[in-house]
């Protein structure tokens, strides 16, 4: 696999990105019709969605709308066999769009920018991979280059704990809890990455337990999601507003990240949000889903590439590879979201009542900093809304995220919930010495923009955190009298 | 910015209007004098500072950044009270974002003081090609329902010192007129403890103040 450096101009475009409601019949290369959703257009196009007609427009003509996605950016040097992209080749007439689009100034081509770019790979055996992704069990094992940047000690440690997830798994009808201790101490990113995808999936109950029920189950809801994307597309857009929200924020989502930033992973998203929002109409989309969502795209992705996904360009991927991602995000996002639900509906009280339970447990554990904080005038609302809606996404790399994300699902339902509360308590304890030393807008802008970045922040911070916040639930859940000051 | 910085007032502000009409960039280019056209979106609210000078005074601005999105109005709506500037930004691109300002003017008289400045803003004047809201109209509705107006562009900074400096120089104004209560912080002003002390309200600019 060669990596090939290219500049940002053919990553990061100018904006264009999918309009939902159109959809077109494609020719592929077999010569079987399918259908494709989804058309590029300029930001900022006027776009009138006038069809109604329910099915009869999936099979309708490219419209004037309908241009094709740009060309995936294809540097020299790298090859790949051409039904890769075939489905979202460019052999579209309309393309004054495009050209329009692609004369645009580029934004940003400071040579630092300069990112690597991952080529193709992708795991042998793709199509099994997708139909029963339990198959990878049996054969996991330390990767070479893995094995070779390790000592003895730590090839020991890790094969044991690789052999330990192995007998949880092999078992025809895997035993939840066991699956649970494992993961609760974090999935060493060392072992094959299917793990953590086969373990998130199980653990929040989409991937079943029983052997038996594996393959059907995954196919039933893959399934059940294309008709729900088709039907919530059918009639054009239904909700403008919550459609143009989802638009505008899926582009932001990531901004520095080329996974985040290639057209295809956008569509993707965008279909995922846009799809989750009209099915559950209480809450509606609200802005930080679209940061949740991404963990589970990351994850689900490198089950099936060699590659670090942060940098893969989505669009060197199978079409029916990208489609599973899609739909067993979509299922795991809405699983994840049933559990906190209340944090998104009208007036987002379960925020409310998280903020409120962090206000009362800092004063019962560190009643200095409470105090200070008070004196400063710093409201919890001010800092800690955004801890909670986007689940501390917005304070931590995606990296660290995941891992956390390995303890939160540990947690049975309530990891989101309860257990973040208390990793949020542990969070904010952490810098206590400093923000007693600073005032209200020091206060304020350190909290906006805490030193967690990659470079400070290790693995070990993490495992830390998470460790207090297990001390500090154990000693204060179901216990809301224990210490607080009568 | 060191917060110790003797300042002589303190001035709240709050930014709102419509999501993506580039609230955030504007308090980014006022406060960092940077654009960052790939800006991560505004969950609830955000905080922002920067002095200001007005006829010699070290005015310290406090900017709360507010989300546009629907949902989260309820959070934000308590940001109003503790407000003496509000910016109400649109976007001169996009048509839909000017016809919701009653909305906000609305929401914004009912939730702040009756003594808040606010300054109407609409942004992105840089793209001229994609104007479907023309000066004229942004410059009337804001005659009819009294309030400041400047177009921006966050992009190239134009105006957008001016934005936020005139709404201070109005504040200021009011502070020397007493029509603030200043004594009471919730009203969005805060007074330099040096001039608190000599409880000398309202000021003038030569009474010797300035310490630093």
């Amino acid at each position: 696999m060669a990596d090939i450096n290219f500049t940002k101009k053919s990553l990061l475009r100018p904006h264009t990105s999918t309009l939902p409601g159109s959809v077109k019949p494609v020719e592929s290369k077999t010569g079987a019709t399918k259908l494709v959703i989804g058309a590029t257009y300029s930001y900022g196009q006027n776009v009138s969605l006038t069809s109604s007609d329910g099915l009869s427009y999936l099979q309708s003509q490219p419209s004037q709308l309908t241009s094709r996605r740009e060309p995936s950016p294809n540097p020299p040097g790298i090859t790949f066999s051409s039904d890769i992209n075939d489905d979202i080749s460019d052999k579209d007439s309309s393309k004054s769009q495009e050209k329009e689009v692609e004369d645009e100034p580029v934004i940003n081509s400071d040579p630092s920018t300069l990112i690597e770019k991952s080529s193709i790979g992708l795991k042998p055996d793709i199509a099994l991979l997708i139909k029963d992704p339990m198959k990878t069990i049996d054969s996991m094992k330390l990767s070479n280059s893995t094995v070779k940047q390790l000592n003895e000690t730590q090839r020991l440690r890790l094969e044991r704990c690789l052999n330990k997830f192995k007998d949880v798994l092999q078992s025809a009808n895997i035993d939840l809890d066991a699956l649970r201790n494992l993961s609760w101490l974090g999935i060493p990113n060392e072992l094959p990455s299917e793990l953590r995808s086969i373990t998130w999936q199980l653990l929040l109950e989409y991937l079943p337990c029983n052997a038996d029920r594996q393959v059907k189950t995954l196919a039933q809801k893959r399934q059940e999601y294309f008709e729900s994307v088709s039907k919530a597309y059918a009639k054009g857009i239904a909700d403008r507003t919550i459609w143009h929200q989802i638009h505008i924020d899926v582009p932001r989502t990531n901004p520095g990240t080329v996974l985040y930033q290639c057209e295809t992973t956008q569509q993707c998203l965008e279909r995922i949000l846009y799809v989750w929002a009209i099915r559950h109409p209480a809450s509606g989309y609200v802005q930080g889903i679209n940061d949740l969502v991404t963990p589970f795209f990351q994850v689900f992705l490198s089950f099936y590439i060699d590659e670090n996904p942060e940098n893969y360009d989505t669009s060197y991927l199978p079409k029916n590879v990208l489609d599973v991602i899609e739909a067993d995000s979509f299922w795991c996002l809405s699983k994840l979201l049933d559990g906190i639900q209340d944090n998104y509906t009208f007036a987002q009280v379960g925020i409310q009542r998280q903020i409120n339970k962090l206000k009362d447990l800092i004063n019962r554990i560190n009643a200095p900093l409470a105090a200070h904080l008070q004196k400063e005038g710093v409201e919890y609302l001010q800092f800690a809304f955004r801890w909670m809606n986007c689940l501390l996404m917005r304070e931590m790399p995606l990296k660290h995220i995941i891992r956390m994300w390995d303890t939160y699902l540990a947690e049975r339902l309530d990891g989101f919930s309860v257990f973040h509360l208390y990793v949020c308590v542990a969070f904010l304890d952490k810098w206590s010495d400093y923000l007693k030393s600073r005032d209200f807008q020091e206060i304020m802008i350190f909290l906006q923009s805490l030193p967690t970045e990659t470079a400070k922040w290790k693995e070990q911070d993490i495992e830390l955190l998470l460790s207090e916040a297990y001390r500090l639930k154990s000693l204060y859940h179901e216990a809301p009298n224990h210490l607080s000051r009568v | 910015m060191s917060s110790n910085y003797t300042y002589d007032y303190i001035i709240k502000y709050i930014i709102i209007g419509d999501t993506g009409v580039g609230k955030s960039c504007l308090l980014l280019q006022f406060t960092d004098r940077r654009f960052q056209p790939a800006h991560d979106l505004t969950i609830g609210v955000e905080f922002g500072a920067r002095f200001v000078d007005v006829e010699g005074k070290k005015i310290k601005l406090q900017i709360w950044d507010t989300a546009g999105q629907e949902s989260f109005r309820s959070i934000t709506r308590s940001y109003y009270r503790g407000a003496a500037g509000a910016l109400l930004v649109y976007d001169i691109t996009r048509r839909e974002t000017f016809d919701h300002l009653l909305i906000w003017l609305e929401d914004a008289r009912q939730h702040s003081n009756s003594n808040t400045t606010i300054m109407l803003i609409g942004n992105k004047s840089d793209l001229e090609s994609k104007r479907a809201v023309s000066y004229a109209e942004g410059e009337a509705f804001a005659q009819q329902h009294g309030l400041f107006f400047m177009e921006t562009s966050a992009k190239t900074a134009d105006n957008v010192e001016e934005s936020f400096v005139d709404t201070a120089k109005d504040i200021y104004e009011k502070i020397k007129q007493g029509v603030f209560d200043v004594s009471n912080e919730s009203n969005g002003i805060k007074v330099g403890g040096h001039l608190q002390s000599k409880n000398v309200l309202p000021l003038t600019t030569d009474n010797g103040n300035n310490c630093c």
